[in-house]
């Protein structure tokens, strides 16, 4: 009994840790002093205003919401053949295709940027668009592929030939069977590759210059010198985007994940 | 036969071309750097120096202490709160909400959450306060620049990762074991011991690698919360593409910690696999 007291006790404390600085930030932004005051001194969206008016600001966010966009697209496009070669055929190198594919997932962000940025000057192709998009793309195809394997089971496979011994030829089986059945995957991993593009400081730090910078870079370089209240307006902003994403994908997938499976 | 071969190359193509130009060539061209000069000699005189250089050696030593502490605090913290949400809340809409609440830092930037940091442990920050109206200090406690702020963010942004494999962990083991073990007479605190926490423990433990993994390699905590005081071995990479302009030289770091990040996930997935056969 006192075991799960004590537990119960632990636990709020780290909800209420995890949860304290995204509360801080979206207050502190909403203050009007020009200094950080929390809680808020006074109510005021003026701080939204200020980025709005900064150039600057405006194109990171443009440049970032592009990025990502981008990036995800590319990975969309990429993942999907991936993932049906990885679900359909058995062939020598398997194993090594697929850890490759999925390996960004636990490399160092600041390797790949550093390589991506030595690469590029070796190709001319260092601080470009093109160099951020390609990084960006590696980093996230994997969240697509993880995504979208699960659904290609032997079920799916089987609606797939009767569509192909009916008549139908590969492209418009794969436009009117396989892509509706694998819809759920592609959102959900873009969704994921989305946000992992729109938040990456250390892959993009290497590749951006003053004129072409992503939001969260541009922060970084920001915070480092200066600390106000504009920056926990963008910060605010990041949060309740994540937010509205996360409970859009629990809606579309359920996040209940922490259920227990095994209860008899 | 050959027409599923032509269909397994058009479907592998393009994924692959794309990986092999732009990330494995890239790696390739580092790994290359990291042991030629600009003459284009071989040398292993970079691995060397960092071998060689007693400052390499402190900066290793300090990121390897702050990512070990990293890891044993999130346990502690990580692993109470995935029991809690597995094993004792029985409300849906709470344990929903409550893993939203653990995943949204998750996509949040990490300078985001790592500024919330600075807000809260600077000087007249809320932890200050909070510390000074309880009476527990006098004076503020310097947080920023110390590593104990450094810790308070890096286990910030690491610990719903622990949550997570734990909680997953949990969540499958078959509770008949459980039942076993109660049947048999033995009471709570060593059926936990004995039967729960060997069969959580695959999970927690490739979590735990995971954790400090990612804690060797944290490059923008680190840099915002040590304020320039304290420096970690990713920071030592990006001065050397950003302001050193030792290309060769931070070939060489990088390598080594990616050579290090490669070896500390191959050893999870080996305990994750074997756990998973196990179970």
């Amino acid at each position: 009994m006192i075991a799960r007291l004590l537990i119960r006790i632990v636990a709020l404390a780290a909800l209420a840790y995890l949860v304290l600085p995204l509360v801080v930030i979206t207050g502190t932004s909403l203050t009007q002093t020009s200094y950080l005051a929390f809680p808020p001194d006074g109510l005021t969206l003026k701080w939204f205003g200020v980025l709005l008016d900064d150039p600057s600001y405006v194109s990171a966010f443009v440049t970032s919401t592009l990025l990502a966009l981008a990036a995800t697209a590319v990975s969309v496009v990429l993942a999907v053949p991936a993932s049906l070669a990885l679900a359909r055929y058995a062939f020598a190198g398997r194993a090594l295709v697929s850890s490759l594919f999925l390996s960004p997932l636990v490399l160092p962000y600041v390797v790949l940027g550093a390589a991506l940025l030595q690469f590029g000057s070796a190709i001319g192709m260092a601080r470009s668009f093109e160099a951020l998009l390609v990084g960006h793309v590696v980093i996230v195809m994997p969240f697509v592929l993880r995504s979208v394997l699960p659904l290609l089971t032997p079920e799916q496979r089987a609606l797939e030939e009767a569509s192909m011994d009916l008549g139908a030829n590969p492209v418009t089986t794969f436009f009117l069977v396989v892509l509706p059945q694998i819809r759920g995957g592609i959102v959900s991993g873009g969704l994921l590759a989305f946000i992992s593009s729109w938040i990456n400081v250390e892959l993009s730090i290497f590749n951006t210059t003053a004129t072409l910078n992503t939001i969260p870079v541009k922060m970084f370089n920001y915070v480092q010198y200066t600390i106000d209240p504009t920056i926990a307006a963008v910060s605010a902003i990041t949060i309740v985007a994540a937010a509205l994403v996360i409970i859009l994908l629990d809606l579309l997938m359920g996040l209940d994940m922490l259920s227990e499976r095994h209860r008899s | 036969m050959a027409a599923s071969r032509t269909a397994l190359a058009l479907l592998l193509f393009a994924p692959l071309a794309f990986f092999a130009a732009f990330f494995l060539a890239p790696m390739a061209v580092v790994a290359i750097s990291s042991v030629t000069t600009d003459g284009d000699t071989l040398t292993f005189a970079h691995y060397a120096r960092i071998l060689l250089d007693e400052y390499h050696w402190d900066v290793l030593w300090v990121t390897f202490r702050i990512a070990l502490m990293t890891t044993l605090i999130c346990m502690l913290v990580g692993f109470p709160l995935a029991w809690y949400l597995v094993r004792i809340v029985r409300w849906r809409t709470w344990r929903r909400i409550c893993v939203i609440l653990v995943i949204v830092p998750l996509f949040t930037s990490n300078i985001v959450r790592s500024f919330g940091w600075m807000v809260l442990l600077g000087r007249t920050g809320l932890v200050n306060q909070a510390l000074m109206t309880l009476g527990l200090t006098e004076r503020p406690i310097r947080f920023l620049g110390t590593e104990t702020g450094i810790l308070i963010g890096l286990v910030y942004i690491l610990v719903p990762f622990v949550v997570l494999a734990v909680g997953n962990a949990l969540a499958t083991i078959d509770n008949s074991y459980e039942e076993a073990s109660a049947d048999l007479g033995v009471g709570p605190a060593r059926t936990f011991w004995f039967v729960t926490l060997p069969l959580c423990l695959p999970g927690a433990v490739s979590g735990a690698i995971i954790v400090f993994a990612l804690a060797v390699s944290a490059y923008v905590t680190p840099a915002l919360l040590s304020g320039g005081q304290i420096t970690v071995f990713s920071m030592l990479i990006f001065q050397q593409y950003s302001s050193v302009f030792d290309f060769h030289y931070g070939a060489a770091l990088s390598i080594t910690l990616l050579v290090l990040t490669l070896v500390l996930v191959g050893i999870a997935g080996r305990i994750g696999d074997a756990g998973r056969r196990a179970a």
